[in-house]
């Protein structure tokens, strides 16, 4: 009677053991080249914009939060130096005003305040019309290289269809006015505190 | 090859396909299936799930009491995933960040419990074997097709992406068939997956309709449909 009850508790014991042994093998194994693939993954996401030479720390861990008016709290600033001078600062921030969802940007500006460039992290915009804010579905988004503040004065910044300086793209007019409008309001922020950005310590938790 | 796998290969491929007969696993089918190499890739990592889900549960057939067959079934096919899951992570990072969830979701696919409880339970490891590697094969082949026609006319496009599968050198596979403003979008859209996959039940049902009757009942009428 008892061997008959026990036997099948024994196999899945058995069972659970030899499982939880091979799970624990296969995470020794692939642990460390899934960790790197992460790191690698981050940093050629956050250093997509910037030339490969013009830094020379590691703007991953060289950050701290921010809270810029309008955009979704905390937003990460990241610091690129090159010989400890400040080289580029890059605002990984999310607007809400997206048509379906929020949209995370990375937003590259150089010390002075130019834009070097905004790449899309994040979107839920739809397949077709709004994700053509995508670097590989078209070059709407480089329409902000070199860009700054006062080019095109701050009243401008908006799509055309509502009477800014910026195209619009087609059938994704919300889309565009919450791109265009997250890169003023960082440009704002950087305005706002540009004596002491590169001064704030690192905050990593 | 003896006749009971050519029957297994038949079953699995065609006349009892997971996707188009039994129509199991039908959240990741039509969740990945934008692109064809998304389809491939959840079909090739869903194909060695169930082949070695089959081939362990059939191994252990005899040692597991019925009352515990569906806890240990769970259990076997939830490491072999998670085994899957750990090294496409490590090794094809980029594809395993657009499958996203569809790979641990693998668990969920009722196809895998249902060949373990209803063939490989009960049946050698051989056959559970070629069962395991036909009924993945033709899940597969229905998400690679859905895949390829829903990204040819969403897109214009066919292999898009192949070197998050088969590394940077695939990156010449893709073609571009015509410019990808002329895609009827819904195609990409979850409504076109649905629409597809059910066209391609359609055709499926209407290709065994056309074939000729079975020996045995020469000149009928209508051959209808094999039952299984």
């Amino acid at each position: 009677m008892s061997g008959s009850r026990q036997r099948p508790l024994l196999v899945l014991g058995v069972v659970a053991a030899a499982a939880a042994v091979l799970l624990a093998g296969v995470h020794q194994w692939t642990a460390a080249p899934i960790a790197e693939q992460a790191e690698r993954r981050a940093h050629a996401t956050l250093t997509q914009l910037l030339p490969d030479d013009s830094y020379d720390n590691d703007p991953i861990r060289d950050r701290f939060p921010a809270w810029i008016a309008g955009l979704e709290a905390p937003s990460t600033i990241h610091r690129a130096r090159q010989d400890g001078e400040p080289a580029a600062l890059l605002a990984d921030v999310t607007t809400s005003e997206g048509y379906s969802g929020p949209i995370r940007l990375l937003i590259a500006l150089r010390p002075n305040g130019d834009v070097l460039g905004v790449r899309v992290l994040e979107h839920r915009e739809t397949p077709g019309l709004g994700d053509r804010i995508e670097r590989d579905r078209s070059d709407w988004i480089t329409r902000f290289d070199d860009r700054a503040l006062g080019d095109p004065p701050v009243d401008d910044w908006r799509p055309d269809r509502r009477g800014g300086a910026f195209d619009t793209l087609s059938s994704a007019t919300i889309t565009s006015a919450a791109v265009i409008d997250a890169v003023r309001r960082v440009l704002a922020w950087q305005h706002d505190n540009r004596e002491r950005i590169f001064d704030i310590p690192s905050v990593t938790e | 090859m003896t006749p009971s796998t050519r029957t297994l290969w038949r079953d699995g491929l065609w006349s009892n396909n997971p996707g188009l007969v039994q129509l199991l696993g039908l959240c990741p089918l039509l969740a990945v299936t934008g692109t064809a190499i998304n389809g491939l890739g959840l079909g090739l990592a869903t194909l060695a799930v169930l082949t070695a889900s089959n081939l362990l549960v059939s191994m252990l057939r005899h040692q597991v009491a019925p009352e515990l067959r569906i806890p240990v079934f769970v259990l076997i096919i939830a490491t072999l995933v998670t085994v899957v899951d750990r090294i496409l992570a490590a090794f094809l990072y980029d594809l395993w960040t657009t499958l996203g969830i569809f790979i641990p979701l693998i668990v969920t696919n009722c196809t895998l419990l249902a060949r373990a409880e209803a063939f490989a339970s009960r049946r050698p490891v051989v056959d559970a074997l070629h069962d395991g590697l036909a009924q993945g094969s033709g899940f597969l082949l229905v998400l690679v097709v859905l895949g390829a026609v829903r990204e040819l006319i969403g897109h214009g496009s066919l292999l898009a992406g192949a070197d998050q599968l088969f590394g940077p050198a695939a990156a010449g596979l893709t073609l571009q068939l015509f410019p990808e403003q002329h895609g009827l979008l819904l195609a990409v859209l979850p409504p076109g997956a649905f629409i597809g996959l059910g066209l391609l039940v359609a055709l499926r049902q209407h290709l065994q309709n056309r074939q000729p009757a079975p020996r045995t009942a020469p000149a009928a009428a209508d051959p209808g449909p094999e039952t299984a």
